[in-house]
C-alpha cells in the first residue's frame, strides 16, 4: 500500500454504448497534498477517467477507493461528498446569474427559511475568495467576467463544497500565458494549505513548472506513474505519443494575390447586450493563410457565424469575389465556393448516426453528377464515397459505417474530405483540430497549407496558439470584439507579445490595423 | 461489425415489445374470459386457418399500409403529423364522389379518382406544414384539430348535398362501376388495392433512399443543423415530407373506397391513421417493413374480433395490445442494459482479436 495515498483506482475499465473503449484496466493513484498530472493527448482517456472519478460517468468495470476505502461514486454529489470537486474545461455556469448566485447555487443560504439571503452570498464568496487568494468580483454577471475570473469562480465553488481534491480538466486551454502565470502561483498556494490537485494537461512546459508527479496515458491504457522532477519532456513525449511528432509543417512563402474575402465595418450585439463584434474590417487575399487569433469569446465565433449566415450583422458587408454573403443561404454561399470547418463538428459538421457516405455528399448530393434522373446515381455516390475515405485516410470499416462510430480525429477527417474536396476559393477553418489526435491533426494542417499554396484563401480561427503561429502568413488579433493587432509576418512573432494584445494590455494604431484592409 | 449488432438489437427489442404485449394480452383474456383457452385460439391461430380468413387479414392491412408509410416518410424527417387519419376520410371522399359523378373509361376513372384522393391528401398537409415551416406552429397540435375539422366538412358536404336521398343510412350515390379496383383472388374481398399498396411500399422505399429528396428528408430529421449548415433547404424540405405524406395516405382513402366499397359510407374517422403511426414505429421508418408490420396489426386485429365474436373478450383488447407495444417502442431506456452488454461483449472480442493479432505479428 502506497503511503498517504487519498484515492486509488484500480483496473478501470469503460466502455461507452458506442462501442469505444475509452479506459482499458487502468490504475490511477494520488498521494495527499501533491498536484498531480494526468498526462496524454485527446483521445486518450484522460478525461473519461476523470469523469469516472467524478460520478459523470460509471465505470464497466473496477474499483475506486477514497482514504483507503472502497466507494461507488453514482454521481457528481456523490463525488463531492467525499471531497471531490472538478473543474471543467467547459465552465458549468449560469451566465445570466452573478458571481455571488453561482457560488451558493443548490445550497443558497436561506432568510426566513423561504428567500435567498443574497448578501450572504456575497460576503460567503468574498470569505472563501480571500482565503484562497482568488480574486473574484461577486456582484458581477457571469457573463460579464473574463474567462480567467470564470475559472476561479469553478475553482472556488468546489472549494466552498468542501472538495479537498481538485480535478482541473485543461484549465489553461482558454487562459493566456499572463492568466497561467497566475492561476500557477493560486494552484501552488492551494498545494500549502493541504489540498490536492490533479492536473490534466498535455503542454509539456505546463507540467514540469507545476507537479510533482505525473501519469501518461495512451490509447484508454496507463503508461506509469513518474516524478516530475525524474522524468525529462522528451521521455514525456515519448511515453504520450509513441513516437517524435514534430508538428512543424513546411511551407513555402505565401504569394497572396487579388482579395478573396472582405468584410466592412461588421458590427453586432449579442441578446445580453454585448457587443460582440465591433467595426470588424478586414481583407483576406488568394493564396494566403490569415490567422485569427484572440482569447475565447472576443468575437471570432460571431464572425465565423455570419460569414456563413448561421446569424445576421446588425451592420456591416462581406463579400466573396465581389458577392455579398450576408443573410444568403447556406446553398448559395457554398455555390460562391465557400468552405466551412465548423468549430462544433458534432452539431454542425455531422449527422453522426448516418452513414460516412450520406456525410460526405451532404453539399452535393443534388449536383447533376450524382443523379440520374430522378434517382440517386448510386455508383457515382460510392466511388465518390470511397475516393474521399480514401484520400483523406478516414480510418473505418467501409463508407456505409456511422459517423459516430468513428474517433474524433476521423470524425473530424469527414468534414474535413467535404469541404476540401468541393474545390474552395475560400477556407473558414474554425478551430480545425481541436480535440483531435496529433496524426490527424498533422494531416489536416498540411492540406490546409496545401490548398492555401493552390490558391485558396483560408480564414484560420484557432484557439490553439501554436497553431495560428505555426500555420498563419498573417495574423489578427481580436480583443472586446475589435481587431487590435494585425501582424504581416508571423515569423518573428513570440508567444509572449501576441499574449499582451489578447489580454487587450497593448493595441496597435489604426493604421498600423488598417493594413489588413489591404486597400491600395 | 457494430452495424449488424445495432440491427439486431433493433429486432430483439421489437420481438420483445411484441411479447410483451402479447402477454398483457394473456393475462387480460385469463382475467376477464370463460373461456380463456378458446379465446386466444381465435385471437393467434383462426385468423390464419382458412384462406377466406387469410384474404380478410389482407384486405384490412391494405388501407394501413398508406397511412404506416406516411408517417415513416414525415417521422424521417422528424415532423409529427397527424392528420394522416384526416387526409384518408377527404381523400376518400373525393375518390368516392369523383367515381360516384365523372363518365370516364374504366380504368382511368380509377386511375382519376385515384389523383383526386392525393391531391386533395397533399393539400390538407398544406396547411400544418407551412403554419411550421413559416410560423413555427407546432405540426402535432395542428394536425390533431385538424382531423376533425376534415371530418365535419366532409360530413356537412356530405349530408347537404351528396347524400342519396332514397337510403336510410348517409351514403353517396353508388359508385359508377368504370371506378371500381377489382378484387385480385376470385372469391374474396382482397382487391388490387393489396399490389398497389406493395408497389406504394417500394416506391416510397426508393423515393426514401435511393432520391435527392428523401436523402434530404432524412438528414434534416437526423440533425436539422448540420442540414442547414450543408445548404439543404431546410423549410422546403419540411413542407415537402409532409406533403408527400398527405399524397399516400389520401391515396390510402381513395383506394379502400374503390376496393372495398360500393358507395361512399364513412361517417366517422376509420383509426387507420393512428394505425399508421404504431406501424411507422414498428417498421422502425422503413418502407419496405411497413407491409409486414401492416400484416402484422391487421392479423392480431382480425383475431380480437373473431375473439368478440366467438368468446366474451371484448373488442377493444385491440387497442390494449397496440398500446402496450407503442409504449415499449416509445421508450427509449427499454433494454438499453441489454445493448450496452452486447457492445460490451464485442468490443472486448475486438480487443481480444487485436491483441492476437499483435502477439502474431511478433
Amino acid at each position: 500500500m502506497e503511503e498517504n495515498c487519498v484515492v486509488r483506482m484500480r483496473g478501470i475499465t469503460k466502455i461507452y454504448p458506442n462501442g469505444i473503449a475509452a479506459n482499458q484496466s487502468v490504475d490511477f493513484s494520488i498521494r495527499e497534498g501533491e498536484i498531480h498530472a494526468l498526462m496524454g493527448e485527446n483521445g486518450a482517456g484522460k478525461s473519461t477517467l476523470m469523469k469516472i472519478l467524478f460520478g459523470l460517468e460509471q465505470p464497466t468495470s473496477g474499483v475506486i477507493e477514497v482514504r483507503g476505502k472502497e466507494v461507488s461514486i453514482s454521481s457528481p454529489s456523490a463525488a463531492i461528498a467525499q471531497g471531490i470537486g472538478m473543474v471543467h474545461q467547459h465552465f458549468m455556469l449560469v451566465p445570466s446569474l452573478t458571481v455571488a448566485e453561482n457560488m451558493v447555487l443548490g445550497m443558497e443560504p436561506k432568510k426566513s427559511g423561504l428567500f435567498m439571503n443574497y448578501p450572504k452570498a456575497v460576503e460567503l464568496t468574498k470569505s472563501y475568495a480571500e482565503k484562497f487568494n482568488l480574486h473574484v468580483e461577486p456582484d458581477k454577471k457571469v457573463a460579464d467576467i473574463p474567462v480567467g475570473m470564470k475559472q476561479k469562480v469553478e475553482i472556488l465553488k468546489a472549494l466552498v463544497r468542501g472538495a479537498k481534491i481538485l480535478i482541473l480538466d485543461e484549465p489553461t486551454a482558454v487562459l493566456t500565458t499572463q492568466e497561467t502565470g497566475e492561476l500557477f502561483k493560486e494552484l501552488k498556494h492551494l498545494k500549502e494549505q493541504g489540498y490536492t490537485i490533479i492536473f490534466i494537461s498535455h503542454k509539456l512546459k505546463e507540467i514540469k513548472e507545476l507537479t510533482d508527479r505525473l501519469t501518461i496515458m495512451r490509447g484508454g491504457k496507463s503508461m506509469g506513474v513518474y516524478n516530475t522532477a525524474e522524468i525529462s519532456e522528451q521521455e514525456i513525449s515519448r511515453l504520450m505519443v509513441g513516437r517524435d511528432v514534430i508538428l512543424e509543417v513546411e511551407k513555402d512563402k505565401a504569394q497572396p494575390t487579388d482579395v478573396v474575402l472582405s468584410v466592412k465595418g461588421l458590427e453586432y450585439t449579442n441578446e445580453w447586450n454585448k457587443k460582440m463584434l465591433n467595426k470588424v474590417s478586414f481583407a483576406l487575399r488568394k493564396g494566403e493563410i490569415l490567422g485569427v487569433a484572440g482569447v475565447e469569446g472576443n468575437g471570432q465565433r460571431e464572425l465565423v457565424d455570419m460569414l456563413f449566415n448561421l446569424s445576421r450583422p446588425d451592420a456591416g458587408e462581406a463579400t466573396v469575389n465581389g458577392r455579398s454573403v450576408i443573410g444568403r443561404p447556406q446553398s448559395e454561399i457554398r455555390d460562391m465556393g465557400v468552405a466551412h470547418i465548423p468549430e462544433d463538428r458534432m452539431t454542425f459538421g455531422v449527422a453522426a448516426p448516418a452513414s460516412i457516405e450520406e456525410n460526405v455528399i451532404s453539399d452535393r448530393f443534388d449536383k447533376k453528377d450524382f443523379n440520374k434522373g430522378p434517382l440517386f446515381n448510386m455508383k457515382r455516390i460510392h466511388e465518390e464515397a470511397d475516393k474521399l475515405i480514401e484520400e483523406y485516410m478516414v480510418l473505418c470499416k467501409s463508407r456505409k459505417q456511422p459517423v459516430s462510430m468513428l474517433s474524433g480525429g476521423n470524425i473530424q477527417k469527414v468534414v474535413v474530405a467535404r469541404e476540401f474536396s468541393s474545390e474552395p476559393v475560400l477556407i473558414i477553418a474554425d478551430q480545425p483540430t481541436r480535440g483531435i489526435d496529433v496524426g490527424a491533426t498533422e494531416f489536416i494542417r498540411k492540406k490546409l497549407v496545401e490548398l492555401s499554396r493552390e490558391g485558396a484563401a483560408v480564414l484560420l480561427v484557432s484557439a490553439d496558439l501554436n497553431e495560428v503561429m505555426e500555420l498563419s502568413d498573417s495574423l489578427v488579433i481580436f480583443y472586446d470584439g475589435r481587431i487590435v493587432a494585425y501582424f504581416e509576418d508571423t515569423e518573428k512573432l513570440t508567444d509572449i507579445e501576441m499574449g499582451e494584445y489578447m489580454l487587450g494590455l497593448k493595441k496597435q494604431s489604426e493604421e498600423e490595423i488598417g493594413r489588413v484592409r489591404h486597400e491600395n | 461489425m457494430k452495424t449488424k449488432s445495432t440491427r439486431l438489437f433493433g429486432l430483439l427489442r421489437g420481438f420483445t415489445a411484441l411479447l410483451v404485449a402479447l402477454l398483457v394480452a394473456f393475462i387480460l383474456v385469463f382475467i376477464t374470459s370463460d373461456e380463456p383457452f378458446k379465446a386466444l385460439e381465435n385471437l393467434l391461430i383462426t385468423p390464419l386457418t382458412n384462406w377466406n380468413r387469410i384474404s380478410t387479414v389482407l384486405t384490412r392491412m391494405i388501407p394501413i399500409v398508406f397511412t404506416g408509410l406516411a408517417v415513416c416518410v414525415m417521422f424521417s424527417a422528424d415532423q409529427f403529423n397527424l392528420a394522416g387519419e384526416g387526409c384518408v376520410f377527404a381523400g376518400g371522399f373525393a375518390a368516392g364522389l369523383c367515381a360516384v359523378y365523372l363518365d370516364l373509361p374504366a380504368g382511368i376513372h380509377t386511375v382519376v379518382c385515384l389523383l383526386a384522393a392525393m391531391l386533395v391528401g397533399a393539400i390538407i398537409m398544406l396547411v400544418p406544414a407551412l403554419l411550421k415551416a413559416k410560423l413555427g406552429a407546432s405540426e402535432m397540435v395542428v394536425s390533431l384539430m385538424m382531423n376533425y375539422v376534415i371530418l365535419d366538412v366532409c360530413l356537412h358536404f356530405l349530408h347537404t348535398y351528396f347524400k342519396d336521398r332514397s337510403q336510410g343510412a348517409t351514403m353517396t350515390l353508388p359508385f359508377q362501376s368504370t371506378s371500381i379496383l377489382g378484387t385480385m383472388f376470385q372469391g374474396t374481398r382482397t382487391s388490387w388495392g393489396l399490389l398497389i399498396a406493395i408497389v406504394a411500399s417500394v416506391l416510397v422505399w426508393l423515393f426514401m433512399f435511393r432520391t435527392k429528396w428523401g436523402y434530404a428528408i432524412r438528414m434534416v430529421g437526423i440533425n436539422r443543423e448540420f442540414s442547414k449548415y450543408s445548404g439543404i433547404k431546410v423549410g422546403f424540405i419540411i413542407v415537402l415530407c409532409q406533403v408527400v405524406g398527405g399524397l399516400i395516405s389520401g391515396l390510402g382513402g381513395g383506394v379502400e373506397q374503390l376496393g372495398y366499397y360500393q358507395t361512399f359510407r364513412w361517417i366517422q374517422l376509420m383509426g387507420y391513421g393512428w394505425d399508421g403511426v404504431t406501424l411507422a414505429i414498428l417498421a422502425g421508418n422503413n418502407p419496405l417493413l411497413v407491409p409486414v408490420a401492416a400484416f402484422f396489426i391487421a392479423y392480431l386485429d382480425y383475431g380480437c374480433t373473431l375473439m368478440n365474436t366467438n368468446t366474451s373478450v371484448p373488442a377493444e383488447m385491440m387497442d390494449i395490445i397496440s398500446v402496450v407495444i407503442f409504449l415499449f417502442f416509445a421508450a427509449e431506456q427499454f433494454l438499453k442494459r441489454t445493448r450496452q452488454r452486447m457492445v460490451v461483449k464485442e468490443t472486448e472480442r475486438e480487443l481480444a482479436e487485436v491483441k492476437a493479432e499483435e502477439v502474431s505479428a511478433e
